[in-house]
């Protein structure tokens, strides 16, 4: 597939996912909705980093550390939120 | 590429001209795609600290909300979603541009990765007009740091973010004025590392954009 292609395939992808992110949080509170959220985070992150930054073609290490990042951050995010529920 | 029984290639990969290019005979050896990092490796030592610095502040913000998670849902209805949304597909069409140019320009189009360039500027234009906006708009309502728990690291985060954006964008206008003057064009490297800065701003504002607006 060109390049041009599927950058803008990208871009629709993270309009979406952009749009469907506010719909969730629209939806109400709770938990799984969060989990959603932070899923749909995770989703955009990955776009961004193997998409527009072409890190699906680098050392697997960078392509960890950049996709690592928003795993790590969200998942400590839904931790404080799981936490809350308990507070 | 034919294979046989055991895996390994039988032939080598020959171009139109018929001369083995270097990453195909590579590809043939290795049985992979030759991996690449784009852009400068300082470029991504810095990234890297950055991303450290805006995942703490995230994580505090998120702290912070677990201790206080009525002041945090109460305060952030005085927050537009609406805009919030604007702001994401603002950075992100500015983000596709940016990567449309540096396609562009690795095919030495560079008057054509000017304009695209250009076009990302305009689009994270489009970002700085809604955040100032934002800003003067909580401002005047008496929403500043000071104001409570929320407001100080809402403040905090989105201007820290706010910064990048700026920094960013400078970057973007002084590569599409080397692009436009057409001078080391062949600078790939120096190139995809100012695009590279710019996808790392996205990638902040994605996990920033659901926990300052989205989540209750």
């Amino acid at each position: 597939m060109a390049t041009s292609r599927l950058l803008i395939l990208c871009w629709l992808g993270l309009v979406a996912l952009s749009i469907t992110s506010v719909q969730l949080g629209n939806a109400g509170a709770g938990l799984l909705l969060a989990a959603a959220v932070l899923l749909v985070a995770l989703g955009k992150a990955w776009l961004i980093a193997d998409g527009f930054m072409h890190l699906r073609h680098a050392p697997p290490l960078w392509r960890g550390l950049l996709l690592g990042w928003p795993l790590v951050v969200g998942g400590l995010v839904l931790l404080t939120l799981w936490l809350q529920r308990g507070v | 590429m034919s294979t046989s029984p055991d895996g390994m290639a039988t032939h080598d990969c020959m171009d139109a001209g018929g001369r083995a290019t270097q990453e195909a005979k590579a590809e043939v050896i290795f049985q992979r795609p030759v991996r690449h990092l784009p852009g400068d490796l300082a470029m991504w030592f810095f990234i890297l600290a950055e991303l450290t610095v805006f995942a703490l502040l995230i994580v505090t913000f998120a702290v912070a909300q677990a201790l206080q998670p009525a002041l945090f849902h109460a305060s952030r209805a005085a927050l537009d979603s609406s805009i919030g949304l604007a702001l994401t597909l603002s950075l992100l069409t500015a983000g596709l541009f940016a990567a449309l140019a540096q396609e562009q320009l690795r095919r030495a189009r560079s008057r054509r990765g000017a304009w695209l360039l250009l076009a990302a500027l305009l689009a994270a234009s489009v970002y700085v007009w809604l955040k100032l906006a934002e800003y003067g708009h909580l401002a005047a309502q008496g929403l500043g740091m000071e104001h409570n728990n929320f407001f100080t690291l809402y403040w905090i985060l989105t201007g820290f973010h706010f910064l990048h954006v700026l920094l960013g964008m400078l970057i973007l206008a002084w590569l599409a004025l080397r692009c436009w003057r057409r001078s080391q064009v062949a600078d790939d490297a120096a190139l995809e590392s100012g695009v590279l800065y710019w996808h790392m701003v996205d990638l902040i504002w994605v996990l920033l954009f659901p926990l300052v607006y989205v989540l209750n």
